[in-house]
């Protein structure tokens, strides 16, 4: 079975390179497997789209998540230097409820979505181990949705939609929250909990 | 009018040694973040208190306009009245691209332009695209960011605007000199026929057709975050300064992927 799944990928691939082949696609052998990665966890989530619905699917996301994420440096990165303040068990507690969090957004997210589908562009390698690819999220209508992928250590580090970090606004985010509510993390995990047990 | 331009390029480099000056004496707390985590936002409390009308504003009248826009008004009919908006655009964003330095753009965008409001039937078809003239979007707020010597993410201080929504320093800047210099204005204005009227309209129109492009986005941000203002003030920031750093791109490509590094790094 996984022979038949990577040839399949292979061949989206080569679909993919088909189409565009003006764009700059899978240059050296080691920006490929950062290509991939988007490639895999996008078809990944369609299927799930596709195929479950309501709490499946946000079990499901959050597999997804957990696999080609890295959950534990997003949500380090989102709570930004509050981070050094909080205790062990507020990172744990906070760390399950962002994962919880994001799962259920992207679910209910892409549950109005449909018919769209994700091309793959530069690939952009870094000296400092970080991966940036670029990719282009397809509408049935309208404007395509620029979409950048930033990876390191085969993990999806962050997600920028049109220039919009997913971890920055977070932190935002998260930062004046913590502010309005004397400076400490407990409110901010209390609230995320809540909202996850919704 | 380049001498407007560098004045407000130089208060936006004032406001931002300000900035720096406020960090270190902030006490350095925030010392390893960059621009884009911490919008400078002197002006908090009023921001937030004109943020809280424009989303009753919004809730009341706004969305559902827009939402009833999107649902009922055929699809063919939306894109004529995009087209036509963006072709009542297209003289302010010809000026910008010669402020920014690409007459030959400008050029394009006049063409379009001529294109459109003849053959394209006073802009409801867009013809010159399909002649391989693109359509590209300028506005002052860009053109500062262009050349003011500063990171895109700071555009001085963040700004609610009323009725508008998100802006800050630069681009409520840019929105003045956008209406300064729209011929469609001056020409109402100087003729001094009551055709207000249609600007009126023309605004109005503008802000649905807009608003019913935004739904979705919106929604999804405010569902998913615990302060949305801080929330919106962040996507605002970030998504001006990508099209800001997408016009500096095409001089300079190696300062996007060195920034990316030193955030990385700090992260």
């Amino acid at each position: 079975m996984p022979k038949v799944a990577s040839r399949r990928v292979v061949l989206q691939l080569a679909a993919l390179a088909a189409t565009f082949a003006a764009a700059p696609l899978v240059g050296p052998a080691v920006a490929a497997d950062p290509a991939q990665l988007v490639q895999n966890t996008a078809q990944q989530v369609i299927e799930i789209v596709k195929t479950k619905t309501g709490a499946a699917r946000q079990a499901a996301i959050l597999g997804v998540l957990q696999t080609s994420f890295d959950m534990p440096a997003m949500a380090r990165s989102a709570l930004g230097t509050h981070w050094n303040q909080a205790t062990e068990s507020e990172r744990a507690r906070f760390e399950k409820a962002v994962a919880t969090a994001e799962a259920k957004a992207y679910s209910e997210r892409f549950g109005q979505y449909g018919g769209q589908t994700l091309t793959i562009g530069k690939v952009t390698p870094r000296a400092n181990g970080v991966t940036i690819v670029d990719s282009r999220l397809n509408q049935t209508s309208g404007q395509p949705i620029k979409l950048e992928w930033e990876i390191r250590n085969d993990r999806i580090t962050d997600v920028k939609v049109e220039g919009v970090s997913m971890v920055m606004t977070r932190r935002s985010d998260f930062n004046s929250y913590i502010q309005n509510n004397g400076g400490k993390v407990e409110p901010l995990v209390r609230e995320l909990e809540a909202r996850a047990a919704r | 009018m380049i001498g407007v331009t560098r004045a407000i390029a130089a208060s936006i480099r004032r406001s931002f040694i300000l900035v720096a000056l406020s960090g270190l004496l902030a006490g350095g707390c925030a010392s390893g973040d960059t621009g884009a985590a911490e919008v400078w936002d002197p002006l908090e409390t009023p921001n937030r208190f004109i943020f809280s009308i424009n989303r009753a504003v919004d809730i009341i009248a706004l969305r559902p306009l827009a939402v009833m826009y999107r649902d009922l008004v055929p699809d063919r009919a939306q894109t004529g009245v995009r087209n036509v908006l963006d072709n009542l655009g297209e003289p302010v964003t010809a000026i910008n691209e010669v402020f920014q330095g690409d007459p030959n753009r400008a050029a394009t965008t006049m063409a379009r332009f001529l294109v459109n409001s003849t053959i394209g039937v006073a802009g409801i078809f867009d013809v010159a695209s399909s002649f391989g003239l693109e359509r590209t979007k300028e506005d002052f707020g860009k053109t500062i960011g262009l050349w003011a010597g500063v990171e895109p993410e700071n555009g001085g201080f963040y700004l609610m605007l009323p009725a508008y929504g998100p802006s800050n320093a630069r681009d409520a800047t840019g929105l003045m000199m956008d209406y300064l210099v729209d011929p469609f204005r001056i020409l109402t204005f100087n003729l001094a026929i009551d055709w207000d009227v249609w600007q009126i309209g023309r605004y109005g129109l503008n802000a649905v057709d807009y608003r019913s492009r935004t739904i979705f986005a919106l929604d999804d941000l405010e569902k998913n975050s615990v302060d949305y203002y801080a929330a919106l003030k962040s996507a605002y920031t970030q998504n001006r300064a990508d099209q800001i750093r997408e016009k500096r791109e095409k001089t300079n490509a190696r300062a996007e992927l060195e920034r990316r590094d030193n955030l990385a790094l700090v992260r």
